[in-house]
């Protein structure tokens, strides 16, 4: 079950980093320059490899699947968003979900993915499970990248306390030749291209027996036509879903709106209390009825410079305080956030306090001082 | 001996982070290694499984295994009162059950050859899943399963990933009873593994629903619903206590806060703010699921700045948080935070350093909570009224109920829930008569207020006002007039005498007000007004440093505000004539106090957070036979030291003064302590109190007072509702629980005293933590409620005894703004109001 740790303990042989780290540098490595929308982790145990993942920006549905329910349940959490990601949701939408179910059935919840890893997952197969892994995962899937590492046996001689296998539980492990004429024959019969390579290099001299972790990188050369994927597929559910996430982002309409008007009633406030403590500066007597021109650096400091336009300024006019749309539009973070004035308009309608032509977000300031 | 009794159940990681917990208790931690060694492994190991995640300090919380009862042979058979109606209550506990014969089997484990990693530990047991089973709870070394295995001593046999032969030794330990004090702290355990399943968020110790928040965009705060929850042997059953807690978040970052401090304070007191605002508060951090304390901020650090990873290599933040987290630190010229890790078992203490930039805030700030108009719009979000608390609560259960893999969990263990709260049985007691100057009042019980009925009536004793200043700025000349006349509109009636003060123009700066203080306050002076015009604190704390340590004269300060609209002015004024007399030592009213030659205590703390270098007890103790006047002091004590030294001098010169006054010594003596953290009973118990008692008896070898300790906590799980016509409603005020929801081993009721208008009222616990009053219960509760009238800053009920509420008020002025003892030559009149 936990691949991760198997060369923690060799005893002569020590990567730095650890091997397990290497491979997971690795597919992040191959994230960062394919930049995958969607990336699905076969085998994917103790979700540390997604965990890594979901900090990938690009990356908008991260999908696990495993054999073992319980060993993937355990620290499922980790695939959470955190409270942060509720206060501040970002800009990307995230999907995380846990399927639990063998890489030998097809399910259609795996269809549509730009990059399957199967990290240390085919040596842990039966050979009837791996005779129908090639057609499950570039026939069925048929990702556009397909990566794949397993152990390289020939390796095992430097490994000392390694009897027959690294892991109890390992049903083979091939040479670099076994493992590259699988490779070629897969994607040779579903027409992809394969690139071989691996981490955990050998020690001076012994450079033959290859990298201790070898892994092959698999690039589907047809293009994917929306046809083929939908097309006369089996579209039954057989995986059992353990854990979905939904990460709050601002591509949902919720969450922007609640984003947009946080930000307008905040803005507006930080304008009012500029124009309310001018006003109490130079002493309120005499006219209550002027019109107060803020000064625009009192705030700018912390919301960004505006673009100041002419009949823009807030103004006081009897108990009332009007912030201009316009003015809080002319905010980099609101302007950001909304892009269009139209769409500012739309998102806070009804939920902010307006002036009645719209125009402007109204305070009633007489009423806050009497509650004081 | 008692003391080893009651020490058996106790956690003892908890007692070393205690700041009372030294030298003294550690002879009898080690007496009891000795004696029980299983179950107090057990503990630890438990208390560590529960809290881990949190990465917190262990505690105990609910000082489970303090039994104060035991010593107490009055209430051994009841510790229940009598008098008072009858009233039908519900409550937010819940019944938790097992079935028959349910027992949790303890079983050690142990690895040969020795393995260290906890991870692998568990890897290879659960190799053997289906001799074990599938429910277990394992943290690493002490394993806890629902039901036994065939032997006692399974012997099992694993393989690591390099082929390692490893031998796995089950034995059983111990087969707990539903009711033992492990197997509370592991059905907690379990219950926060049920809410993490319903995918609620922890913060700090309780989980959150992070799916629907509510936010003020008004303060950029966010509020989110969730649950508080514990797990505790209760009069005769287990139970749940749930309650609705609500966390409010802040939807901005440290490095937010810091650019708005920025623009607000101007640089040159941009560090001290900063400091101010954020050193103490809580974060959460956008990479992981922890929750920091800020006690430091690094500015000669940046992110660019390196750390020491552990594996010794040298790292900057900013190439740190790429690699790890993939995220970009956008600004790199902010400094840096820094909190302290809390001590883990074995570790060194150390300290994280984190960029503001990616922490964000969580909860109030002191400055926040004194914001009228943010606590008003926040109020309308938390106080949920009874019927909606009820609601909310059930909303949770139901989900427990509805969730299968959580009611699989549940049957796993062999445990269900109750999912309808208690019902039982509560007494209203009587009303209060309030007496003032011969005359005896009725008021409506129900409002638990006298305003009126005791409007316009002498009090018992008025302080003349003959000489006496009025300090205001030029722009409140208007307002010190009308102020100056409301009073003398109110004042004939209650029985005071005021002649014109001298009235005295400042500028409307500090030094101004020190300068007119310096001249003009003479010894003759009554008492000095302040009218100000801004709630500048440092104005505030100027003025009554000078008044409360270097010349002793009680002072008012009141905001120009209050005092302007004219709608309100008579209100305001009775109410400042009334508080200015009691800081003159005036009397207001009385209850009946049926009790002979006794004196009453109260001591509550205040902890400097903000510098986190000072804690203040404040201690007040009654003078005179009707409880009307009060001695008060307080203990300014830093950081090491301990408080309970200066408590013992505070009772020494208590009873110096009391005798002074009624020319002999009290023959009863009641203390009601506030302040006691969670997990503090046992120090009050085993230290506290036999400083006391040592106290007494150095009054005198034939002085033995009969001395009474109540722990006193308003921060209570419990809630009750009182069930009104079909729905629920507060119960009223007088509302006596001592069943059902109080705890075997204590001797402790809850009263609720006050009314609210909004929200769920909150009764307050008092737990009798030792009595030689030879009182019957029912005495004591009376008492206790009477005493709630007392406060004479609030013409009705209040939550906790008057001398409880003095108490905090004198800590809280001194922590804020005295910052040392005050002057002894006021602590016979309540300066501090």
């Amino acid at each position: 079950m936990d691949k991760n740790f198997q060369e923690e303990f060799t005893q002569i042989i020590k990567f730095e980093p650890p091997l397990y780290k290497q491979r997971h540098q690795f597919v992040k490595d191959l994230v960062e320059k394919y930049k995958p929308k969607k990336v699905a982790d076969l085998g994917c145990a103790d979700c540390s490899l997604l965990w890594m993942l979901k900090f990938c920006s690009c990356i908008e549905v991260l999908a696990g699947l495993d054999i073992s329910a319980s060993v993937m349940k355990e620290k499922m959490h980790m695939l959470s968003p955190l409270p942060v990601d509720y206060l501040q949701p970002s800009e990307r939408s995230l999907t995380v979900t846990l399927h639990h179910g063998s890489v030998a059935h097809k399910d259609p919840c795996m269809l549509g993915f730009d990059l399957v890893t199967c990290i240390e997952l085919i040596e842990h197969l039966e050979e009837s499970e791996l005779k129908k892994f090639p057609e499950v995962v570039f026939g069925f899937m048929a990702p556009s990248i397909v990566v794949i590492s397993t152990p390289n046996s020939e390796f095992n001689s430097l490994l000392p306390r390694v009897m027959l296998y690294r892991h109890p539980d390992h049903k083979f492990e091939w040479s670099q030749a076994q493992f590259q004429s699988w490779a070629l024959e897969t994607a040779r019969c579903y027409d992809y291209s394969v690139e071989f390579t691996g981490v955990g290099h050998p020690p001076a001299g012994m450079e033959k027996v290859g990298f201790c972790t070898q892994i092959a990188v698999f690039v589907r050369k047809y293009p994917q036509t929306s046809e083929s994927v939908q097309s006369e597929k089996p579209m039954e559910a057989v995986y059992k879903t353990v854990f979905k996430a939904v990460y709050p982002s601002l591509k949902d309409e919720k969450y922007l709106q609640n984003a947009v008007i946080n930000e307008v009633i905040f803005t507006a406030q930080i304008i009012k209390h500029c124009l309310m403590s001018k006003r109490e500066e130079y002493g309120d007597d005499s006219e209550r009825k002027s019109k107060f021109q803020p000064s625009m650096d009192c705030f700018s400091d912390y919301l960004g410079k505006p673009v100041v336009e002419k009949n823009m300024e807030p103004f006081i006019s009897g108990n009332e305080v009007y912030v201009p749309l316009k003015t809080i539009f002319s905010f980099p973070k609101v302007n950001r956030l909304c892009g269009t004035f139209e769409k500012l308009c739309k998102l806070i309608a009804g939920k902010v306090t307006l002036s009645s032509d719209g125009s402007a977000v109204m305070f009633n300031i007489e009423q806050e001082n009497e509650e004081n | 001996q008692q003391l080893q009794q009651l020490q058996q159940f106790h956690v003892p990681p908890a007692q070393s982070e205690e700041p009372g917990g030294h030298g003294r208790l550690r002879g009898y931690e080690s007496t009891l290694q000795e004696r029980r060694p299983e179950g107090l492994q057990v503990s630890s190991g438990l208390q560590d499984l529960s809290l881990r995640d949190r990465g917190g300090r262990r505690r105990d919380f609910h000082d489970l295994g303090v039994n104060t009862r035991q010593a107490m042979v009055h209430v051994q058979e009841s510790k229940t009162g009598f008098s008072g109606k009858m009233i039908k209550l519900t409550t937010n506990h819940f019944r938790l059950t097992s079935r028959p014969q349910w027992a949790l089997y303890q079983y050690h484990v142990g690895y040969s050859p020795e393995m260290e990693a906890r991870r692998l530990r568990s890897a290879l047991l659960f190799q053997h899943e289906e001799t074990i089973g599938k429910t277990h709870a394992f943290d690493g070394s002490i394993l806890f399963l629902p039901k036994k295995l065939e032997n006692k001593v399974t012997e099992l046999f694993s393989r690591t990933r390099n082929g390692e032969d490893v031998k796995i030794t089950v034995t059983l330990t111990n087969e707990l009873p539903p009711t033992s004090p492990t197997c509370l702290q592991f059905y907690n355990i379990i219950f926060r593994r049920l809410l993490k399943m319903l995918n609620l968020q922890q913060i700090g110790r309780n989980y959150y629903n992070p799916s629907d928040p509510v936010s003020i965009p008004n303060h950029r705060l966010m509020v989110w619903l969730g649950f508080t929850s514990s797990i505790l042997q209760y009069e005769e059953n287990i139970m749940l206590c749930a309650d609705v807690s609500h966390k409010v978040l802040r939807g901005e970052t440290v490095l937010d806060t810091m650019h708005s401090l920025h623009s607000q304070v101007g640089e040159e007191r941009f560090r001290d703010t900063c400091a101010k605002e954020l050193i103490g508060l809580i974060v959460l951090t956008k990479y992981n699921n922890r929750t920091y304390r800020i006690d430091d901020i690094d500015w000669d650090n940046n992110p660019k700045g390196t750390f020491r990873k552990s594996d010794g290599s040298e790292m900057s933040f900013v190439e740190y948080y790429k690699k790890q987290y993939n995220i970009e630190i956008s600004d790199w010229m902010q400094p840096v935070l820094i909190s302290q890790m809390k001590r883990r078992r074995g570790n060194i203490q150390g300290s994280v350093a984190l960029i503001p930039e990616l922490c964000s805030l969580t909860g109030l700030t002191d400055k926040m909570r004194s914001d009228f108009n943010m606590m008003k719009d926040l109020a309308i979000h938390t106080r949920l009224p009874p019927e909606q608390r009820q609601r909310e609560l059930g909303r949770l259960l139901n989900y427990i109920q509805k969730d299968d893999n959580v009611q699989k969990e549940l049957r796993n263990w062999g445990l269900s829930f109750d999912y309808k709260s208690v019902s039982f049985t509560g007494r209203v007691v009587q009303g209060e008569k309030i007496f003032q100057s011969g005359t005896m009042f009725d008021y409506n019980p129900q409002f638990a207020d006298w305003t009126k009925e005791t409007r316009g009536v002498p009090l018992i004793r008025s302080v003349p006002m003959d000489t006496w200043l009025l300090i205001y700025t030029r722009r409140n000349y208007d307002v010190a007039n009308t102020l100056l006349q409301s009073l003398f509109k109110v004042t004939p009636s209650m029985g005071i005498r005021m002649n014109k003060p001298n009235m005295i123009e400042v500028d409307d700066r500090t030094e101004a007000y020190l300068r007119v203080l310096q001249q003009r306050v003479t010894p003759d002076i009554n008492i000095v007004f302040c009218i100000l015009s801004s709630s500048r604190k440092d104005k505030y704390d100027a003025i009554k440093k000078y008044l409360c340590t270097d010349c002793p004269i009680p002072s008012q300060c009141v905001l120009a505000r209050t005092l302007s609209k004219p709608q309100t002015i008579m209100t305001v004024a009775t109410k400042i004539a009334l508080q200015m007399n009691c800081k003159m030592g005036g009397e207001l009213w009385s209850v009946e106090i049926p009790l002979k030659q006794v004196m009453i205590v109260g001591i509550d703390c205040y902890h400097d957070t903000v510098s986190g270098k000072q804690s203040i007890a404040g201690f007040v103790a009654s003078l005179n036979q009707t409880v009307t006047r009060w001695f008060s002091r307080c203990v300014v004590q830093s950081r090491g030291q301990e408080l309970v030294d200066g408590i013992k001098a505070c009772l020494q010169t208590a009873l110096r003064n009391w005798s002074k006054w009624n020319k002999c010594l009290p023959s009863r003596i009641f203390v009601y302590r506030d302040g006691v953290g969670d997990g503090q009973l046992n120090t009050l118990v085993n230290y506290e109190v036999p400083q006391f008692l040592d106290c007494l008896k150095s009054i005198g070898t034939d002085y033995s007072p009969r001395l009474t300790v109540i722990v006193v906590k308003k921060r209570v799980g419990a809630r009750f509702f009182a069930e009104i016509g079909g729905g629920l409603k507060n119960p009223p005020p007088g509302t006596v629980v001592d069943t059902v929801v109080t705890r075997p081993e204590w001797y402790d009721f809850f009263i609720v005293s006050q009314t609210v208008k909004n929200g769920c009222v909150a009764p307050t616990h008092y737990n009798v933590i030792y009595d030689t009053s030879q009182l019957k219960p029912d005495h004591v509760q009376r008492l206790t409620y009477k005493l709630c009238h007392m406060y004479y800053n609030w013409s009705g009920i209040i939550r906790v005894p008057a001398p409880c509420q003095y108490a905090h008020k004198l800590a809280f002025l001194v922590g804020q703004s005295i910052h040392r003892e005050p002057n002894l030559m006021l602590s016979d009149r309540l300066y501090y109001l």
